[in-house]
């Protein structure tokens, strides 16, 4: 059984088609790469898995370990181990980045029937993945995202990754507004993750990423479709002709 | 007559009153009051008294006996206001360079003077109190005398069908310094305090005002405020209780230098309505006020901020700021902003707005997504909108209690709100 499956997903925005049938299946211990120009769906695809209000599907399925998310909520869906990096995160003034993290995982792990974690273990583990990502205690202290630089921002959405450590993580755009540090930070922190259990889906405009998070399948998404899949020699396909080559031969 | 229970009211005032020389300040104060004020008002159009008119209720005469010590005080040293007479038998004995009087009769007819010279002139508070407060307390600092102490002024009693007349006076000469918290605990149909506050030159107050009376009460505040040159007011209150709350200020920046922030939050549910109303006039050069407003509205409740501020033509390189922001969290709440400038003076840098809205949905989306709940997250961005606030105004150490205060308010709301 797949980890994630996508199911020929159809969704509309304010009554223009979006996807128009996308199917993926995403096994355990794999990274998958979707490409595409833009307005080819890739974002609203992250929001309909993330289950934002408005991006419900209108025909099709989705199912994470079997689970149908169709009639879960955002909350419900991250709980059960769905997780969406931001390719804006959101600025959260007034709400400090250690308390965020805390309220995260708390309602992750009550989920999962663990124990809530004591403030001391709690603030060890954000320690030790918080220095991976070059996140110091200051910077936890801050409101969420307020005043963050672009490298800061993504760098504490990985953070958040690693102390949620969800089934599939969909990484939309991780790699927009980093310079080349930010994103061998960025990508070391997300290959510190990977493992037989759990599944990654990236979403990128580039194949510079890709030389980071080495991808086992890529896809190739416009119109709303998934108009070819293949293994990493794609996405250089991609870097050297374009999107355009690849559409009309689709 | 429609209005004849509001005539019983005057009526047994003026009764009162006559007992005392035309020249008295009670005399005066009764004579001036005309009439409540009513939606023609243009600054009452947005806070109606209609409901008050309905009750009946007449002036509380002090229960001097009764010590119903019912707040858990904070304070370091407190000044206590039972039915709004001053309570030595509860109060703190005071630090040496802190004085606390029972004006006389000519002090009181000047203390009346001084409010008659500001626009509370006509504020049914002004004329009322004045008529029928037990006494005049004035709170002294002595020149050059640093407070440490915090002291802490609790306002409490009345009951039902009377109306309470705390009138109260706070001078700080030269030099010297002040934090004061006032809570506002009453259990009356009508509360009217007034208040006059003067700073010296280069003196500093810290003051928080935590309006917090029984859900059936009417509570009035005016208070006016003297600001000499350097002096520095930072001023933060929080309405919650009450189910009509207005709290008007109007500050007089007088000296070069002053500085002034004026800062509030109302926090409102069920048929609640709680107005704050300031005026700043800026009427010398090189003065600062700041203003931070915010609200947060469920059940059928009503909001109202009103922040005039004045720059008189000759107060050059004023800096006036004013920000207003409220939550509705109930398609039937409603929050009413008007801010207005009236600026006469070209060298100044004044800038105000205001907004009206809901929680933003990319925040709760971005919570949400992390596995936060929605009625969680709600909560969390509503404590974040006025905790942030509550850091910028409130001193460090009264910033837990404050924030506790606006939490248990906001508690009630949420509940109600997300069920």
């Amino acid at each position: 059984m797949s980890l994630l499956e996508i199911r020929n997903a159809h969704l509309k925005l304010d009554g223009k088609n979006i996807l128009n049938g996308v199917s993926l299946s995403v096994n355990k211990g794999e990274v998958h790469a979707i490409m595409g120009p833009n307005g080819s769906g890739k974002s609203t695809l992250s929001y309909m898995l993330a289950g934002r209000d408005g991006y419900g599907l209108e025909e099709g399925e989705i199912l994470l370990d079997g689970n149908s998310l169709s009639e879960m909520e955002a909350d419900e869906r991250a709980r059960s181990g769905l997780f969406l990096a931001f390719q804006y995160p959101v600025e959260l003034p007034g709400v400090a980045g250690m308390s965020f993290l805390r309220e995260a995982v708390n309602s992750r792990r009550k989920f999962l029937g663990e124990q809530e974690l004591n403030h001391l273990a709690f603030v060890k583990e954000v320690r030790k993945e918080a220095s991976k990502m070059f996140v110091k205690d200051e910077m936890l202290k801050r409101a969420v995202n307020v005043g963050f630089s672009g490298g800061e921002k993504k760098r504490f959405e990985i953070l958040q990754m690693a102390m949620l450590k969800p089934r599939v993580s969909i990484l939309d755009e991780t790699d927009s507004g980093l310079d080349v540090d930010a994103l061998k930070i960025v990508s070391d922190g997300v290959n510190d993750q990977r493992n037989n259990d759990n599944a990654i889906v990236v979403i990128t405009h580039y194949q510079r990423l890709l030389d980071y998070i080495v991808p086992d399948f890529v896809h190739i998404l416009s119109d709303g479709v998934i108009i070819k899949s293949g293994g990493p020699e794609l996405a250089l396909e991609v870097e050297k002709n374009g999107y355009t080559g690849l559409i009309n031969a689709a | 007559m429609q209005h004849s229970i509001k005539d019983d009211y005057i009526n047994s005032i003026r009764n009162y009153t006559n007992q005392f020389e035309d020249n008295n300040f009670r005399s005066i104060a009764c004579k001036d009051f005309k009439s409540w004020p009513g939606p023609r008002d243009e600054t009452w159009r947005l806070s109606r008294l209609g409901s008050l008119s309905r009750k009946k209720i007449k002036p509380i005469y002090p229960n001097l006996k009764k010590t119903n010590n019912t707040s858990n005080l904070i304070g370091s040293k407190i000044i206590h206001f039972v039915d709004g007479a001053y309570r030595d038998d509860l109060s703190s004995k005071l630090p040496s360079g802190v004085n606390l009087s029972i004006l006389s009769d000519s002090e009181s007819l000047k203390y009346l003077q001084k409010i008659k010279k500001s626009n509370l002139s006509n504020h049914p508070s002004t004329n009322i109190s004045l008529s029928c407060t037990p006494s005049i307390i004035k709170l002294t600092v002595i020149k050059n005398i640093k407070v440490k102490d915090f002291f802490e002024i609790i306002y409490e009693g009345g009951e039902d069908s009377h109306s309470v007349h705390p009138v109260l006076y706070i001078e700080l000469e030269e030099n010297s310094s002040l934090s004061v918290i006032e809570r506002f605990n009453h259990l009356s149909s009508l509360v009217m305090p007034l208040q006059l506050t003067e700073l010296g030159n280069k003196a500093s107050l810290n003051s928080i005002k935590i309006f917090n009376d029984n859900k059936k009460t009417h509570n009035l505040s005016a208070h006016c405020i003297n600001l000499s040159e350097k002096s520095n007011l930072n001023s933060f209150s929080l309405i919650k209780g009450g189910v009509f709350t207005r709290s008007e200020t109007h500050a007089y920046l007088n000296g070069c230098g002053a500085k002034l922030n004026l800062n509030g939050i109302y926090i409102s549910g069920n048929k609640q309505h709680h107005d704050l109303t300031t005026a700043i006039y800026h009427d010398v050069p090189d003065c600062t006020s700041k203003q931070i407003v915010r609200g947060v509205l469920g059940g059928k409740s009503t909001g109202v901020f009103q922040g005039k501020v004045r720059v008189a033509q000759h107060a050059q390189r004023t800096d006036g700021q004013q920000m207003s922001k409220s939550i509705l969290l109930s398609e039937n709440a409603s929050a009413n902003a008007k801010p207005e400038l009236e600026i006469y003076a070209d060298d100044v840098i004044c800038a105000h707005g205001a907004t009206v809205g809901e929680l933003d949905d990319d925040q709760l989306f971005y919570l949400n997504s992390r596995g936060v709940p929605m009625d969680k997250a709600r909560e969390i961005l509503i404590k974040a909108f006025l905790e942030d606030m509550i850091n910028q105004s409130v001193d460090n150490s009264l910033h837990d209690f404050v924030f506790k205060e606006a939490e248990l308010a906001l508690s009630l709301i949420i509940t109600k709100e997300t069920l």
